[in-house]
C-alpha cells in the first residue's frame, strides 16, 4: 500500500488578460495549413499576461493555497517546485527565489521536473516520499507557473500554450486523496520538440519539432502502448475494475488530442476538459488538477472518484495518477 | 469485391478527408496526425486480420498505400494480396 498523500487545499492563478485565438499574433506568420490548424484545435482563448512571469503566477497560487488551509508560510515544512521550462536566468535558483518571495524561510525548497506537463507527478512523488520519511513533516507545498518557453504560443502541431500558477498543499490527509502515482518515459524522444535558443535572439526562439512523423505515428502508438498498460496496472494493483472509475480527466492539448486518448484507452473525458481547453489553452502540468477541479465544482463527479488523470508528455514520459475525494473507508476503492 | 488496394485507398481517403493516390506520403504532406496514425494501424489489423507488432511500427510500412500493402504483403508470407483479399472477406 502507498504511503497516504492528500490535497488539502489547492489554488490557481489565470491572469485576467488574455488573447483570442483568433488575434493571436503569431497566425500572421504561420503557413495557411500552419493557421488552420491551429486555429481548429478547440481552443478559443488562452490567458496570458506578459507583466506575470512563472514566479509571479506560482507565488500568487501559493499564498491562496496557504491561505485556504490556514497555513502561514513561515510554518511550511517542504516546498517544492515544478521548474519552468525557460528560466529567467542561468545558474540561479528560481526554487528559493519563491521561497523567498512567499516567506517560507523554513521550508525545505527545492525543483523537480524535466517532463513537461507530466512534472506534476515527480512533484506529488516527492511530496509522498518527503511525508513518509519525515514525521514531523506536516506539509509540502508544490507549485508550478507556466508559460511557453517562447515569445510564440503555438506548438505545431499540438496546442496553444497558456499562462497559469498553480499551488497544492499536501498532507498525509486531506479531502482529495492521491492513491496512486504510475509514471514512465522514453529517452529516444528527449528532444523531440525543443527550442534552439544559444545563438538567437529571444523574438527568434520558436518550439520546433524534430521528427513531425515520429510524434504523430511512432510516438502516437507507443503512447497507445503504453498507456493501455499504464492503465491495466493501476486498475489491477489497486483492485479496481474499469466500471469503478467514476470519470477521467487529461491534459489539455487539443480536441483532437482528447479524442486520441478516448480511442486509446476506450473511454470518455469529463466535460471540464474540454471546456477548459476551449478556455485557456494548453497550461503544462496545471491542467489534470484544474481540470478535476472544474470537473467537482460542476458536479460531474457525485461520487467523487475513483478518477484517473492522464498526462502524456512528447519529451517523452506518461503517468497516471489515481485519486478520489472524501473520506469513506467504506468504498471498495479505498485503499 | 473491392480489392485490398481498393479498400485501402478508401480507408485513406476517408479517414484523411481528401483523395488519396497509391503513392501518396500523407505523412510527409502534413495530413497524418496522431488520431489518423491509430485508426490506420488499427484498420490494416482488421481488415488484413493480422497483429502490427512493436517491430512493425516503422513509418516506412505505412506511409503510403503501396507500402502498406508491401507490408501486408511481407506481413502475410506468401499471400498474395489478393489473397489477403479473400481472407479478409472471409
Amino acid at each position: 500500500m502507498a504511503a497516504p498523500l492528500a490535497i488539502r487545499a489547492a489554488a490557481w492563478h489565470l491572469p485576467e488578460r488574455g488573447v483570442d485565438l483568433a488575434d493571436l499574433p503569431e497566425l500572421a506568420t504561420l503557413d495557411p495549413a500552419e493557421r488552420e490548424l491551429c486555429l481548429t484545435l478547440g481552443i478559443d482563448r488562452i490567458r496570458a499576461d506578459e507583466e506575470l512571469d512563472e514566479t509571479a503566477l506560482a507565488l500568487d497560487a501559493a499564498r491562496q493555497a496557504l491561505a485556504e488551509a490556514g497555513v502561514a508560510a513561515a510554518d511550511l515544512g517542504a516546498l517544492v517546485v515544478v521548474e519552468s521550462r525557460a528560466p529567467e536566468r542561468l545558474m540561479v535558483s528560481e526554487a528559493t527565489r519563491l521561497q523567498g518571495l512567499l516567506g517560507a524561510d523554513a521550508a525545505l525548497t527545492f525543483s523537480v521536473g524535466g517532463l513537461g506537463c507530466v512534472s506534476i507527478t515527480p512533484a506529488l512523488l516527492t511530496a509522498r516520499g518527503l511525508l513518509a520519511a519525515d514525521p514531523d513533516l506536516e506539509h509540502v507545498l508544490v507549485v508550478h507557473g507556466s508559460k511557453p518557453s517562447t515569445p510564440t504560443r503555438y506548438r505545431h502541431p499540438v496546442t496553444v500554450n497558456g499562462d497559469a500558477g498553480q499551488a497544492l498543499l499536501l498532507a498525509r490527509a486531506g479531502d482529495l486523496r492521491v492513491l496512486d502515482c504510475l509514471q514512465e518515459s522514453d529517452g529516444a524522444y528527449w528532444d523531440l520538440f525543443h527550442v534552439p535558443f544559444r545563438e538567437r535572439p529571444v523574438a527568434d526562439w520558436r518550439e520546433e519539432c524534430r521528427d513531425p512523423t515520429a510524434y504523430s505515428f511512432r510516438l502516437a502508438l507507443e503512447t497507445r502502448d503504453r498507456l493501455r498498460e499504464l492503465l491495466r496496472r493501476l486498475l489491477e494493483r489497486n483492485g479496481l475494475r474499469r466500471e469503478d472509475v467514476r470519470g477521467y480527466v487529461s491534459q489539455n492539448l487539443s480536441t483532437g488530442g482528447f479524442a486520441f486518448l478516448e480511442e486509446v484507452l476506450d473511454v470518455g473525458l469529463l466535460p471540464a476538459c474540454r471546456d477548459n481547453l476551449r478556455r485557456y489553452g494548453h497550461l503544462g502540468p496545471v491542467d489534470v488538477l484544474l481540470n478535476l477541479d472544474t470537473a467537482l465544482r460542476r458536479g460531474e463527479l457525485p461520487d467523487g472518484g475513483p478518477v484517473v488523470l492522464i498526462n502524456a508528455s512528447p519529451v517523452a514520459a506518461w503517468s497516471l495518477l489515481l485519486v478520489a475525494t472524501g473520506g469513506d473507508h467504506e468504498h471498495t476503492y479505498q485503499l | 469485391m473491392a480489392t485490398a488496394a481498393e479498400d485501402v485507398l478508401a480507408f485513406l481517403t476517408r479517414a484523411l478527408g481528401s483523395p488519396v493516390g497509391p503513392d501518396d506520403d500523407y505523412f510527409a504532406d502534413g495530413r497524418a496526425n496522431s488520431l489518423f496514425a491509430l485508426e490506420l494501424v488499427a484498420f490494416v489489423e482488421h481488415r488484413f486480420r493480422l497483429t502490427v507488432e512493436a517491430e512493425d511500427l516503422d513509418v516506412g510500412n505505412f506511409r503510403t498505400a503501396a507500402n502498406i500493402l508491401a507490408f501486408v504483403t511481407a506481413k502475410t508470407g506468401d499471400r498474395s494480396p489478393g489473397a489477403v483479399t479473400d481472407a479478409a472477406n472471409g
